[in-house]
C-alpha cells in the first residue's frame, strides 16, 4: 500500500506483538489534515496498540510510519517525545490530569514543556478552557471536578499547543451519553476549526459518528471503512 | 472482613501485605534484639566472671589442687587475643570454663575464631607468635563472645615467675569470695545508655508505623468501593483497620523469622569488638510481650489515625477531606513537655546524685516525637508559601501541597534519627574530655613499649628489636627501686635506678660524657631531695624484691664512688626522674637479674605489619612480655564502647529508614504510573519527572534536617546542662549528621529513578 496523497500521517504494515500476544498484524493507517478518523473494534483488537504506534509512544516491531514526509523510525525517543510536545494533543479515556495541579496548568503544561512562560501558556489555556466551557474550572484541581469536566479540561490541553494531529484513546469511555456527547462535540469542533485531525479510537458506534471515515481493527488487522449513510 | 481483603487482592494485594510486613518486621525484628540486648550483656558478664583468674590473691603453696597461670594476652591486627600459660600442680588443679583438660607443654586449645584465623592466611604472623600445637577447642562457656580470639597454652616451669601480677598460683576461677561483681556505671555513662536507646528506637517506631500506611491510598479506593456496595463509614474504618491488623501480624511473625535468621548470623558477627553467641540472644519475656501486643496495636490506632482526613464516598471517589488546618499548639505541647521532664534534672552532674531514667527517657522521647509531630506542620506551612519555577519545581511543589502529610511521614523518620545523633554528638564532644586523658607519651619519640618480666636480660633485647622489620630505633632500660632500708621492713625513702647504654640513658637525662661503667646522679625531676639525701657514694641502698605476693629477702647495693652529674629530662613515657643512672658495666649480676626492662620503640608505619613484627619478636623474648601501642591519649572503654556502639546503632536505624524510604517511594510510584506514562506520552522530558522527584523528597528532607538540627541543638544543649558541661556545638558532627541524613535521601532517590524511568515507559498505558 502507498500513502495516499496529501496524508498527513500515514502506517503501512504495522506489526507489534507483546511476548507471545499479536496487538498489530499488518495494519495500516492514514489520514489528512483536519480530517476526523475513528478507529474501531472490539476490546483487545489493537485499536490502542495503533494509537500508540502512530503517536510514537510505542515503536512498531515491523511497518513503516511517517509523519509529514518523516520517518517515525528515523526518530530517536528525543526527537520523539519532541513531535510529540509540539506536533500531537492526547485524550486519555480517565483524562489523566495531573491532581496536583489546578485545571488551568493542567491545560498549560504542555505549552510550559516546550518553554512557553507561565504567563504566556496560563493565558493560551484559559482561551481554550473557555471554548471548552470549562473555564470557570481554572483554578479548581482535578479531583473537585466531575467526569465530564476533566475531559473537557483534557480536550482542551491536547489543544493548547495548535497541535497538527490529536489522538483520542476512548475519551468518552468513563462519561455518561449526555457528557460523552458534549465532549465528542467539542472536540471535534475544536479540532476542525484548528484543522487538526483526529484519531479517535473508540469502541462505541455513536462517538464513531463524530468522525469523517472509519477504520476497523480486528486481530490486529485493519480495515478502512464505507461510512453507511 | 478488612483481614481476607489483605491476602485476597490479588498480586497486587500480597505485594502490598508483603512490603507491610517486610517494613514492620524489620522494625520488629531490631525491636527483639534490643529487648534481647540486657541478657545477652548479663550472659557476657556471668561469662567473664566465671574464668576470672585473679593473679593477686593471696600467697598459697603448691598443692593438688593449685594452677599456675600467666596472662599472655596480646593484640593482633587491633583485636585482642586473650592468652593463659597454663601449668597444673595436681590432678585437682581448677578447670578453666570451657575446657575439658590442659594443653600439654607445647600445646594449646583455642577458641573456634582463633583457630579459623590461624588456620587463615590472615593469621600468619600470629601463628609465628603462638608456636604451640593445636589440641583442642575452647568450649561456648569458657568464652565471652563466638569471635574472640583467645587461647590457654601448656607451660612449665612457670613458679619461678610467680610474680602476684602476671603470674599466680591459684586454686580456683571466678571470684576469690564467690560474689560476683556489680558492674556499676558512672551516672552519665548510664544517661548516654538511656538516651542512646531511646534515640535509636524512637526512630524504629516511627519507621512502623509508616510501614503499616504502605499502600494506603489503594486501598481508600478499594474502601470507596466497599462503600458504593452499602458499608458505612465505620464499617469501613472497621475493614481498613482489619488490613492494617493482618499486614503487622504478618509483620510481627516476619519479625520473628529476621530475628532468628539475625540471632543465627549474630554468632558470626562482632560489632565493635563485641560478638555474642546466638544463645546469648534471648528477648526478656515481658519486653518481647509488649512489642507482640503493641506493634499490631500501634498499626490499628496510625490506621485510624491517618482515615481521620479522608472522605471515604462511595461511586469510586475518593475525596480527601477538606484538610483541616494543622494546628501548631498541640504539636509544641510534645517538645515543651520534654524539656518540661528534662529540667529537673538540669545541673545534677556527676557527684550529684543519679539521674531520673523515667524522666530522662520521657523527656527525651518526647522531643523525639516532637520532631514527627510539629514536621508536617513546618513541611505544610513552608510549602503554602513556595513559589512558582520550573515545571519539575512546579509539578513536586505542588504534590508537596496537596499531601504534605505524606512527604512528611516519609522523612519523619530520619529527621528523628538525626536530631538524636546530634544531640548524641553534641553530649559525646562536651564530656568526652572528662573522659580522655592525656598519656604524657611522647609519642615523637616512640610508638610502642615492650614491657619485659622481671629477670629477662633485657640489654640485648635492644639489638633484636633493632633488627626486627620496621624498627628504626629501640631503647632497653631496665629501672628498679632502690630504698633506705630493707624492703621487708619497708622504705622511708625510695629514689629510682635505672640501667642502660650511654644511648639508652640519654633518653632519660643529659650527660656531658659517658662511658660504659659510668654511674651518674640525675637530678632536676620531681624526687631532687630524696635523690640528694640517698645517693651518696659508700651508702648502701636497699634494692625492691617486693612483688604482688610481698616482698623478698633484702638485697643491698653500695653506691659506688666517682658518681657523675646528669640532668634528668623528660623520658618518652613523659616523666623527668631524678634517681642513679648505671651504665652496663657498673651493674653488679645479681641486681641485673633483679631489674625489670623496657623497651622504647620507633616505629617506621609505611612498613606493613610492623606493630605484628614486633610483638612477635617480644613473643619471642619471652611470652610474657607485653607489647603496648603508645598513644598519645586514651579515654575510659565504657565511654568509647558507647560511642562506638551509638555510631553502630545510627548506621542501622539510618539503613533501615532508608530501606523504609526506599519501599514507600517506590509504592508511591507505582501508585501513579498511568499518570507518569501519559505524562510522558504528550512529551514530557523524564529528566524534569525525575527532577520533580528529586525535588518532591528534597524539599521535606531540608525542612526535616533544619528541624532535627534545632531539635539535636535544644537536646543536646539540655543534655550537656544536665551533666554540668559548659555549653560547645561541634558544628562538624552537625555536619556530618545532617549529610547522612541527606545522603540516605539522594541515595534512595537515585534508587528509585530506574524504577521511576521503567514506569515512565508508555507499556503503562495498556489496560489490557
Amino acid at each position: 500500500m502507498t500513502a495516499p496523497a496529501g496524508s498527513l500521517l500515514c502506517a503501512e504494515n504495522l506489526r507489534k506483538a507483546y511476548g507471545p500476544t499479536l496487538a498489530l498484524d499488518g495494519a495500516a493507517f492514514s489520514i489528512h489534515p483536519g480530517e476526523v478518523v475513528a478507529v474501531m473494534g472490539p476490546s483487545g483488537s489493537g485499536k490502542s496498540t495503533l494509537l500508540h504506534c502512530l503517536a510514537g509512544i510505542v515503536p512498531p516491531d515491523s511497518g513503516s510510519i511517517t509523519y509529514d514526509g518523516r520517518e517515525l523510525a528515523g526518530m530517536n525517543d528525543a526527537e520523539r517525545s519532541a513531535l510529540r510536545r509540539s506536533e500531537f494533543g492526547f485524550v486519555f479515556q480517565f483524562g489523566q490530569l495531573v491532581p496536583e495541579l489546578t485545571c488551568v496548568e493542567n491545560v498549560a503544561l504542555p505549552l510550559r514543556l516546550n518553554g512557553t512562560s507561565r504567563k504566556q501558556a496560563e493565558k493560551a489555556a484559559l482561551g481554550w478552557m473557555e471554548r471548552l466551557e470549562v473555564d470557570d474550572l481554572k483554578g479548581k484541581r482535578p479531583g473537585e471536578v466531575s467526569g465530564g469536566q476533566g475531559q473537557r479540561v483534557a480536550v482542551a490541553r491536547s489543544l493548547v499547543t495548535g497541535p497538527r494531529v490529536v489522538f483520542a484513546d476512548e475519551p468518552t469511555g468513563a462519561l455518561d451519553s449526555l457528557n460523552g456527547e458534549r465532549v465528542m462535540e467539542l472536540l471535534t469542533d475544536a479540532a476542525r476549526s484548528a484543522n487538526a485531525a483526529v484519531v479517535l479510537v473508540t469502541h462505541e458506534a455513536r462517538v464513531a459518528a463524530y468522525s469523517d471515515r472509519e477504520i476497523v481493527v480486528r486481530d490486529g488487522k485493519s480495515r478502512d471503512m464505507e461510512r453507511a449513510l | 472482613m478488612g483481614v481476607r481483603f489483605a491476602f485476597t487482592g490479588g498480586r497486587e494485594g500480597w505485594i502490598r501485605v508483603l512490603l507491610t510486613a517486610v517494613g514492620v518486621g524489620l522494625g520488629v525484628a531490631l525491636l527483639l534484639v534490643t529487648t534481647a540486648i540486657p541478657s545477652a550483656l548479663a550472659v557476657r558478664h556471668d561469662r567473664d566472671e566465671a574464668r576470672l583468674d585473679y593473679t593477686y590473691g593471696p600467697k598459697r603453696p603448691k598443692a593438688a589442687n593449685t594452677l599456675l597461670i600467666s596472662d599472655s594476652d596480646t593484640t593482633y591486627h587491633g583485636d585482642d587475643v586473650r592468652g593463659r600459660l597454663v601449668e597444673p600442680e595436681g590432678p585437682k588443679a581448677p578447670l578453666a570454663p570451657g575446657l575439658s583438660k590442659y594443653p600439654a607443654p607445647g600445646e594449646m586449645v583455642v577458641s573456634p575464631a582463633l583457630k579459623k584465623l590461624l588456620d587463615s592466611g590472615d593469621g600468619r604472623l600470629l601463628r609465628e607468635r603462638l608456636p604451640y600445637r593445636i589440641a583442642g577447642t575452647i568450649g561456648e562457656s569458657g568464652l565471652v563472645g563466638s569471635q574472640e580470639l583467645a587461647y590457654y597454652a601448656g607451660a612449665k616451669n612457670l613458679s619461678p615467675r610467680i610474680d602476684g601480677y602476671r603470674t599466680a598460683r591459684i586454686s580456683e576461677f571466678g571470684h576469690l569470695d564467690g560474689t560476683t561483681s556489680s558492674n556499676s556505671m558512672d551516672p552519665v555513662l548510664i544517661l548516654l545508655v538511656l538516651v542512646v536507646f531511646a534515640v535509636l528506637l524512637t526512630p524504629v517506631a516511627v519507621f512502623i508505623a509508616a510501614a503499616v500506611r504502605f499502600g494506603g491510598e489503594r486501598r481508600d479506593r478499594r474502601l470507596a468501593a466497599l462503600r458504593l456496595v452499602g458499608s458505612d463509614t465505620r464499617m469501613t474504618r472497621r475493614i481498613a483497620a482489619g488490613e492494617a491488623l493482618a499486614g503487622s501480624l504478618v509483620g510481627l511473625v516476619f519479625g520473628t523469622v529476621f530475628f532468628l535468621l539475625g540471632r543465627q548470623l549474630a554468632g558470626s558477627v562482632e560489632i565493635v569488638g563485641v560478638s555474642v553467641f546466638p544463645s546469648y540472644l534471648n528477648p526478656a519475656p515481658a519486653l518481647a510481650a509488649l512489642v507482640a501486643v503493641a506493634v499490631p496495636a500501634a498499626a490499628v490506632l496510625v490506621t485510624l489515625f491517618a482515615l481521620r482526613g479522608v472522605v471515604i464516598e462511595p461511586l469510586g471517589v475518593v475525596r480527601t477531606a477538606k484538610p483541616r488546618r494543622r494546628r501548631l499548639w498541640w504539636r509544641l505541647l510534645l517538645p515543651a513537655g520534654g524539656l518540661a521532664l528534662l529540667a529537673p534534672m538540669i545541673g545534677q552532674g556527676r557527684g550529684h546524685g543519679d539521674f531520673n531514667p523515667y524522666l530522662v527517657i520521657g523527656g527525651v522521647l518526647l522531643l523525639l516525637i516532637g520532631v514527627t509531630t510539629l514536621l508536617p506542620w513546618i513541611v505544610e506551612a513552608v510549602v503554602a508559601q513556595l513559589g512558582r519555577g520550573g515545571i519539575a519545581w512546579q509539578l513536586a511543589v505542588r504534590r508537596l501541597q496537596l499531601s504534605s502529610g505524606t512527604a512528611a511521614r516519609m522523612v519523619n523518620g530520619i529527621a528523628v534519627a538525626v536530631a538524636g545523633a546530634i544531640a548524641m554528638q553534641m553530649l559525646f564532644a562536651g564530656i568526652q574530655g572528662e573522659y580522655t586523658k592525656n598519656t604524657g607519651r611522647d609519642t615523637t619519640r616512640a610508638q610502642m613499649q615492650v614491657s619485659l618480666p622481671q629477670g629477662v636480660d633485657f640489654l640485648p633485647t635492644a639489638a633484636k628489636f633493632s633488627a626486627t622489620k620496621g624498627v628504626r630505633k629501640a631503647t632497653a632500660l631496665g629501672s628498679i627501686d632502690l630504698g633506705d632500708r630493707d624492703w621487708r621492713r619497708g622504705p622511708n625513702t625510695t629514689i629510682p635506678m635505672t640501667v642502660g647504654t650511654c644511648d639508652a640513658l640519654r633518653e632519660e637525662a643529659r650527660m656531658t660524657s659517658c662511658h660504659d661503667g659510668d654511674v651518674f646522679v640525675a637530678k632536676g625531676g620531681d624526687n631532687d631531695a630524696d635523690v640528694a639525701k640517698l645517693a651518696r657514694s659508700g651508702r648502701t641502698l636497699h634494692i625492691n624484691t617486693t612483688n604482688g605476693i610481698g616482698p623478698g629477702k633484702d638485697a643491698p647495693w653500695t653506691v659506688p664512688g666517682h658518681l657523675q652529674q646528669a640532668t634528668a629530662i623528660t623520658s618518652p613515657i613523659g616523666m623527668r626522674t631524678s634517681g642513679v643512672l648505671l651504665t652496663p658495666a657498673a651493674v653488679p649480676e645479681r641486681v641485673n637479674r633483679l631489674l625489670t626492662g623496657v623497651v622504647y620503640l620507633s616505629v617506621d608505619k609505611s612498613v606493613p605489619d610492623a606493630q605484628e613484627h614486633i610483638r612477635n619478636t617480644a613473643a619471642r623474648i619471652d611470652p610474657l612480655a607485653d607489647a603496648v601501642l603508645w598513644s598519645a591519649t586514651e579515654r575510659s572503654k565504657q565511654f568509647d564502647s558507647i560511642r562506638t556502639g551509638t555510631f553502630a546503632g545510627a548506621i542501622c536505624v539510618l539503613a533501615l529508614i532508608g530501606a523504609s524510604l526506599l519501599v514507600s517511594q517506590l509504592e508511591q510510584l507505582r501508585e501513579r504510573r498511568k499518570l507518569l506514562s501519559s505524562l510522558v506520552a504528550f512529551g514530557t522530558r523524564r529528566r524534569t519527572l525525575s527532577l520533580s522527584v528529586l525535588w518532591q523528597t528534597a524539599i521535606p528532607i531540608a525542612l526535616g534536617l533544619l528541624l532535627a538540627t534545632a531539635v539535636g541543638l535544644t537536646l543536646g544543649a539540655v543534655l550537656l546542662k544536665m551533666v554540668g558541661v559548659s555549653l560547645g556545638v561541634d558544628w562538624s558532627s552537625v555536619l556530618s549528621m545532617t549529610a547522612a541524613g541527606a545522603a540516605v535521601v539522594l541515595t534512595v532517590t537515585a534508587l528509585s529513578l530506574p524504577p521511576l524511568i521503567r514506569m515512565m515507559r508508555p507499556e503503562g498505558l495498556r489496560t489490557e
